[in-house]
């Protein structure tokens, strides 16, 4: 190499055609989409998501017969709503002018804080979805002949067969224990790419900082 | 965003916007997306610009943290490979570049990890040590002995090519 890349550097930008910037506009429509702006944009669709299926919900509970199970589940996911539109607010207030050390550790930060708090939020809304679910289900109009006919066994409890409302217990139950492991893998799987490239730059960024 | 803030407040620091996307894309679409995001993350973030830091400082920390962070599908490109192993795309943006030399230089810096190449630019760019340590926010007694070790990368990739 005859040149040093300092040289190369400074001679290669002589030229003005290489500092040539491109048009600026129509930038709203650009398909280019800033990471967090894609967060932002997933995290508005997840919203809009459970409002929507949390109000079918509702009024498939309406019309079977299971009006206050349609409306616990249906207040539960607003709350979950209620919540993700709050983490989105915190998302937008992370400034893109700090260090880039900073601004990496700020989106993993919310990434992690985020992944905790649903996860702590999950260990009651798995079980309560479940347990609401089936109870709705189980005393729906639907369920009126299935009804009728183990009316009559003598496993019942409180009008629910006991070994399925057992073993609906125990699946309500392993949700809430791995609520965290399960929101993670969840989170993995939609996000996995953009978590495991955030890692290695943050890896970098620590061994640069001594 | 209005035409007198980009006029007044991005354009005159073009040359480091466009350095810096160049260094982080392999295509001229890919470089004018990456372009048009950081200008208009500048203008979207201008209000959290407390003035701490120079201007051009702060336009510069935007750049790469949009740079680093843009999600675009492009082939991974092995970090070991000598220039002549380049898919054909990078060789195809370099030649937007008329100076060849820059050309070879270019393709070797997007040889090296996302912020490897901060740093290098950062340092092209005349940054002293405790301005990039600054802009990347790490520690500027690590920063010296990272360039040199880039500088010797880049010089080994460079010289791939010519020989």
């Amino acid at each position: 190499m005859e040149k040093s890349i300092e040289t190369i550097w400074k001679e290669g930008f002589l030229n003005k055609n290489e500092l040539l910037a491109p048009k600026v506009n129509d930038l709203y429509n650009k398909k280019s989409i800033h990471i967090i702006e894609k967060f932002e944009n997933m995290f508005r669709m997840n919203i809009w998501g459970i409002v929507v299926v949390s109000t079918v919900l509702l009024v498939l509970g309406i019309f079977n017969g299971a009006l206050i199970a349609g409306l616990i589940m249906w207040v539960m996911f607003l709350y979950v709503a209620y919540t993700a539109h709050h983490e989105l607010k915190a998302l937008e207030k992370v400034d893109k002018g700090q260090s880039s050390y900073l601004f990496l550790k700020s989106f993993k930060a919310w990434i992690d804080n985020s992944i905790d708090r649903y996860g702590k939020m999950y260990r009651v809304v798995y079980p309560v979805f479940v347990l609401t679910f089936y109870i709705g289900m189980w005393f729906s109009d639907s369920f009126a002949d299935v009804r009728q006919q183990v009316g009559n066994s003598s496993d019942m409890v409180f009008g629910l067969h006991l070994h399925i409302t057992l073993f609906v217990i125990a699946v309500a139950t392993l949700l809430s224990i791995f609520s965290k492991a399960i929101h993670r893998l969840d989170v993995k799987s939609l996000y996995g790419g953009i978590i495991n490239k955030l890692d290695i730059a943050l890896a970098e960024m620590e061994e640069l900082r001594g | 965003m209005s035409s007198d803030f980009y006029t007044t407040s991005i354009l005159p620091y073009a040359g480091i916007i466009i350095k810096i996307c160049r260094a982080y894309t392999d295509t001229q679409e890919d470089f004018e997306d990456y372009y048009q995001e950081v200008c208009l993350q500048i203008w979207k973030s201008r209000n959290s610009f407390q003035g701490k830091s120079e201007w051009s400082t702060w336009v510069y920390r935007l750049s790469l943290n949009v740079s680093m962070t843009l999600q675009k599908k492009k082939k991974k490109v092995n970090h070991d490979v000598s220039i002549n192993d380049l898919p054909a795309e990078l060789i195809e943006d370099s030649e937007q570049h008329s100076d060849d030399s820059l050309k070879q230089l270019y393709v070797a810096i997007k040889q090296l990890s996302e912020i490897d190449r901060g740093v290098i630019l950062l340092y092209l760019e005349e940054k002293t040590y405790q301005e990039i340590a600054d802009i990347t926010g790490s520690n500027p007694n690590n920063i010296g002995v990272r360039i040199k070790r880039i500088k010797e990368r880049l010089k080994k990739l460079l010289d791939g090519k010519i020989n």
